[in-house]
């Protein structure tokens, strides 16, 4: 009998990735509780600190003459969306492990990275509609990016590496647990520490041990960097910070994804 | 693979979970173009077996060759030449028949015209063509064992291994999965390995089978073998109340003689289920009338309760 199968899979590697980078958007897409929440919950968050601390921007210093206190928001809700959805990707492969497919994918001649590269494809394309999504749907509310398309270009750029360094982690604690509800037990801690940032309240006006912890929480200097984008107008080494925060995050969270997924494959052969 | 290798070997195969030796030395050989039965209960080793066979878990201790690559030092070679339909047919309820074959056409190195077309064939085959493009958590139980099976086959493997492939399907779809694995085995020579804890489905579909208990093979042979080691067929007769002695005189030349309730006689045939008639015509001769008769062969589950003890259909202890 002759097999079809190609010339190794390791050739493949690339065409097996955005295959199941596919199936991971198409499941995404098919799963309104998996993105939802993920674009509702940060456009209420938005709405409420708006009216309810919109006054701050009158404060000297806070904003820019001529910048509102949606704009300063418009970084939070990019954040706290692709928050939502980094992790719900991430979880979706302990869903995998749970249900089964991952066994059907580690008995195929799949290249491993690829069941990990797959995977986070999803997480990081959910990331870049995110961004553009909240751009667009806060833009007649008055939340313009005074940096332009260059400005505009950078928050889509620190949401796909966003998502890309939180799916990782979920994806980490994923191969390392194989439970959804483990994962999604992750998200609490990433958005309390997303709360002692500078995402939705000015550094400035912080005082004492919260002031201190958000000057140096790394979130900080990302929401920070595309804040400038927005407000100020686009900077390059503003931009460089968010980016290179994400690669720190990116950099950990592929490290730890990398380590759990070889220590679930290395039971198999 | 070369013909000198069989596409399953197993030697002293060994899996421990801590204490616990879940597959504790089996030995296996499947012949290239057989379809191999795996029986046992629940929590007999059986799927133990099969992850290790299919690379996904690694043997404690022992070796093992699938299309003949070693599972631990080639396992990429081993995935590359089987097909696999694992228990509990794992497929993406979010996805729709003919997306995961895509998918499995790409997983597997096939081109993307080649796995196209392919995916055509295979849907044909398995009868979901017009369930095709329906998202598989729509499908019924059978539906989705069709499929797992058409993905299992897409690049043509040398070896299938179906663990418990019809674990709660109604009596048809199973009856249909059946047919389609018999139609594969004879019409393209796979050789399938086949887990099961249904005797029917094992004497239904196997060329041999093996019979694991405790993580040990405890017997190993074609079904017919098996069976007729275990002992002679039956044979009940219903007679009138009085005659009975008559009639185990009569009968005394054609089998065995078994304990049995007033108004009937048992027998075990000395020619097997072909003295049957030899029983009627020297019940005939005698002047014994006949009111119910009842010819019956050991199963599968009398050769497991004769090497264990126990009964494989339900708990109950094995009676002799």
């Amino acid at each position: 009998m002759t097999a079809t199968v190609a010339d190794g899979p390791r050739l493949h590697t690339g065409r097996q990735a955005a295959a199941l980078g596919r199936r991971a958007v198409v499941r995404f897409a098919r799963q309104p509780s998996s993105w939802v929440p993920a674009t509702v919950f940060p456009l209420l968050l938005v709405a409420v600190n708006s009216s309810a601390m919109g006054g701050v921007a009158n404060i000297p210093g806070v904003v820019p003459p001529g910048t509102t206190f949606l704009m300063f928001l418009l970084p939070a809700a990019i954040v706290q969306g692709v928050m939502f959805g980094g992790i719900n990707g991430g979880s979706e492969l302990a869903t995998d492990i749970q249900g089964g497919f991952f066994d059907r994918l580690v008995a195929s001649p799949v290249s491993r990275p690829a069941i990990l590269v797959g995977r986070l494809a999803g997480a990081v394309a959910f990331g870049v509609v995110q961004a553009v999504f909240f751009q667009v749907v806060l833009w007649p509310f008055g939340a313009d990016v005074v940096g332009g398309l260059p400005g505009r270009i950078v928050l889509v750029v620190v949401a796909g590496l966003l998502s890309l360094g939180l799916g990782s982690i979920a994806a980490g604690l994923a191969a390392r647990t194989g439970q959804p509800e483990a994962v999604q037990g992750f998200f609490p801690l990433v958005f309390i520490l997303l709360f002692l940032s500078s995402a939705f309240f000015p550094v400035q006006l912080m005082s004492g041990w919260y002031q201190r912890v958000a000057e140096l929480n790394p979130l900080t200097w990302m929401v920070d960097g595309m804040r400038v984008q927005v407000l100020e107008g686009f900077s390059p080494g503003a931009a460089a910070v968010s980016i290179g925060v994400c690669l720190g995050i990116c950099a950990l969270g592929m490290l730890f994804a990398t380590r759990q997924l070889q220590r679930r494959l290395a039971v198999a052969s | 693979m070369t013909k000198s290798t069989p596409p399953i070997t197993a030697h002293q195969l060994v899996r421990a979970f801590g204490d616990v030796r879940a597959v504790d030395g089996v030995d296996l050989e499947v012949a290239e173009g057989e379809i191999f039965g795996f029986l046992g209960p629940n929590g007999a080793g059986k799927s133990t077996t099969v992850r290790m066979l299919t690379t996904l878990l690694r043997p404690t201790d022992g070796t093992a060759t699938v299309a003949g690559f070693d599972v631990v030092r080639q396992p990429a070679r081993v995935r590359a030449a089987i097909g696999v339909a694992l228990q509990d047919a794992a497929i993406d309820p979010l996805m729709t028949g003919r997306e995961l074959l895509h998918l499995q056409a790409t997983l597997y190195g096939i081109g993307r015209s080649a796995g196209r077309t392919r995916s055509e064939e295979l849907l044909d085959r398995v009868g979901l063509t017009e369930a095709a493009d329906r998202l598989v958590g729509g499908y019924s139980g059978g539906m989705r064992r069709r499929l797992d099976l058409a993905l299992a086959l897409m690049h043509e493997p040398a070896v299938l291994f179906l663990d418990e492939p019809t674990t709660g399907l109604d009596p048809m779809s199973r009856v249909n999965l059946w047919d389609e694995v018999r139609r594969l085995n004879t019409e393209q020579g796979t050789t399938v390995f086949l887990t099961t804890q249904y005797l029917e489905e094992a004497d239904e579909l196997a060329h041999r089978v093996a019979i694991i208990d405790g993580g040990r093979i405890v017997r190993e042979g074609a079904p017919s073998t098996l069976k007729s080691q275990v002992g002679l067929p039956s044979l009940i007769v219903d007679v009138q109340i009085g005659r009975e002695d008559a009639a185990r005189e009569a009968l005394a030349g054609v089998g065995e003689y078994r304990p049995a309730r007033a108004g009937r006689v048992a027998i075990g045939l000395f020619e097997g289920a072909a003295g049957a008639a030899e029983a009627v015509r020297v019940l005939d001769a005698a002047g014994i009338a006949i009111e119910h008769m009842e010819l019956t062969t050991p199963t599968l589950d009398d050769v497991f309760a004769e090497a264990t003890g126990r009964r494989l259909e339900g708990a109950e202890e094995a009676t002799p």
